[in-house]
């Protein structure tokens, strides 16, 4: 038992236990490559090229025995595309051979249907399906050609397989607002279950964060047809910054980074969260003595995180119980202060926020794994390069509309 | 392996079936489950339990 | 699916165990208990109630678990209560008293 935990009264709210931080994860979210076939252009790890200091195999299985002695429920495995790892199964049944439940997130593009079969006659593993267009007009120019495809087809695999319940997952992005009944209508069709989550400026988000995010009446939107489809849509608790214009969504509203769940990296590397992979978020790595275990209790980030949060500014908002000033990820990436209003602010104070930031001052994702455009530059297509030293993302997506290119 | 925990092996298929008629992984909730301001109602009765989703806490995929 | 049943229906006369879906991990406040099936995370506030909730399966009846776990009597609504909750959720189920 660590020191900071106290014997609850009783009645003691559950959110308030969790933001002191528990002894072990609930659950966690597990990147095992930054490896990925595809190249979206707002993957929040910045993924499509394996880092060769990934963890082996036995290092692999070595975090799976550490989550099951701390009695981790679940993992979220996750990339880059997690599949493409060739040990991808050996991890996936020894967690679920050892106490730890699975999720794993996947683009879809290894889901055949001997793969479904298999998925839909085992325990303890579940599927979610990235998707961002309820058609390939809007999803691809965000995940890709053919991506659609792709993922429509791994989710007619699942159906057929008998797998009911696996998740369809959607990133809310500006395309896409307009999509929610179309989103819910696929989910139905093939038995899974919707979840949608909040687009934030992390990894490539950064770079299209200012086009893509959802506008102020999108999100009215978004929140009003979330309260009228209750618990039948998971969120990921994503949008408890929404949480002023009304009642509170279900979910804990709740950060639950450094304190219930954090993030485990290709390369070991642990973080509050997978919306955060920047050295301001890096607690430590499991390959450091005592491993993830502790890192978990003893860092220094998660110990500060634990610890009682002001709330700063926003502590004096109304609506600041339910909102808890937004996410951290949101205001870090947008090159706000923490302590301050969530880019996107129900009340309108993040966007004043952002027009007072020094905008050239804004911290880069914290690693950058995506692959290099193969087009060359040229007079008649030039590729507008950012300072990071890779391709404007904008002009990808019309490119990719323009051309029907490939990224390969 | 902390033996006071009750701890659930993996359960096959077959076995799951034998043991209960639903399959482990989740169908999608139905409408006939009370709303969550239901279940708040009951938790603030309780005293004792609170009830959350596991995709309820902000910070994973 | 489990359906949830009123609380009130709760039998503390009838043999019960923990469902082998739900993984229990003690806290300095209690207990998490986690539904392998139904996803469903419950936050139980009492190490009193961790303790009779592993006990079920080795009782008789609820009530003889809640007594072994020295639920003082004038308590014993509230860990009714409790268990309903459990047992609504699909958290705990009834066993063959065998």
């Amino acid at each position: 038992m660590s020191p900071s935990a106290a014997i609850a009264e009783p009645g003691t709210r559950l959110v308030e236990q969790f933001q002191a931080g528990l002894d072990a994860p609930i659950c966690l979210t597990w990147e095992l490559t930054y490896a990925c076939n595809l190249a979206c252009v707002h993957c929040l790890s910045s993924s499509g090229r394996r880092d060769p200091r990934e963890l082996s195999t036995a290092e692999c299985l070595g975090v799976i025995d550490e989550l099951e002695l701390m009695q981790v429920f679940y993992v979220n495995i996750g990339g880059g595309e997690p599949t493409v790892r060739r040990d991808f199964w050996e991890i996936v049944d020894y967690a679920t051979g050892h106490h730890v439940g699975v999720k794993f997130s996947t683009n879809g593009s290894r889901i055949t249907a001997a793969v479904a079969q298999r998925l839909a006659a085992s325990d303890y593993v579940d599927v979610q399906i990235s998707l961002d267009g309820a058609t390939p007009e809007v999803n691809d120019p965000v995940r890709g050609p053919g991506s659609y495809d792709t993922a429509i087809k791994a989710m007619r695999n699942l159906a057929e397989a008998g797998f009911r319940g696996f998740k369809l997952s959607v990133v809310m992005t500006r395309t896409n607002v307009d999509q929610l009944d179309a989103f819910k209508a696929i989910a139905d069709n093939y038995q899974a279950q919707l979840r949608i989550t909040r687009l934030r400026p992390s990894g490539r988000g950064a770079d299209v964060w200012d086009e893509l995010h959802p506008t102020a009446v999108q999100q009215r939107i978004l929140y009003d047809w979330l309260v009228a489809h209750g618990e039948q849509v998971l969120t990921g608790d994503s949008f408890f910054h929404l949480a002023g214009y009304g009642e509170p969504l279900p979910g804990l509203n709740l950060c639950g980074a450094g304190r219930v769940v954090c993030l485990i990296d290709p390369i070991g590397d642990v973080y509050a969260c997978p919306f955060a992979i920047h050295d301001a978020f890096l607690a430590g790595n499991v390959r450091q003595p005592g491993g993830f275990t502790a890192v978990w209790r003893e860092s220094e980030l998660f110990r500060s995180l634990r610890a009682p949060q002001t709330g700063g500014i926003c502590h004096s908002c109304q609506h600041f119980d339910s909102c808890r000033g937004g996410c951290m990820a949101a205001k870090f990436f947008t090159g706000l202060p923490l302590d301050g209003p969530d880019p996107e602010c129900v009340l309108g104070h993040g966007e004043a926020a952002l027009a007072r930031r020094d905008a050239g001052a804004m911290p880069r994702p914290g690693s950058d794994h995506s692959r290099v455009l193969p087009a060359k530059a040229c007079d008649e297509s030039p590729l507008t390069i950012l300072p990071s030293g890779q391709p404007d993302p904008l002009i990808r997506i019309e490119r990719l509309i323009e051309d029907g290119q490939r990224l390969v | 392996m902390l033996d006071h925990a009750v701890h659930t092996p993996p359960v096959t298929a077959a076995a799951q079936d034998s043991a209960a008629p639903e399959r482990a992984l989740p169908d999608p909730p139905n409408g006939q489950q009370p709303t969550l301001a239901e279940d708040q109602l009951l938790v603030e009765d309780d005293l004792l339990i609170e009830d959350v989703s596991i995709d309820g806490m902000c910070g994973v995929y | 699916m489990t359906e949830i049943a009123p609380t009130s229906q709760f039998d503390l006369d009838r043999a019960w165990t923990v469902d082998p879906r739900v993984a229990l991990r003690p806290e300095s406040f209690g207990a998490l208990a986690y539904h392998f099936g139904t996803r469903r995370l419950s936050f139980l506030k009492s190490r009193t109630l961790l303790c009779v909730v592993q006990q079920l399966g080795e009782h008789a009846t609820g009530r003889d678990a809640c007594r072994a776990a020295a639920v003082p009597d004038v308590e014993l609504a509230t860990y009714q209560a409790a268990l309903a909750r459990l047992a609504a959720t699909g958290m705990i189920c009834e066993r063959d008293p065998r």
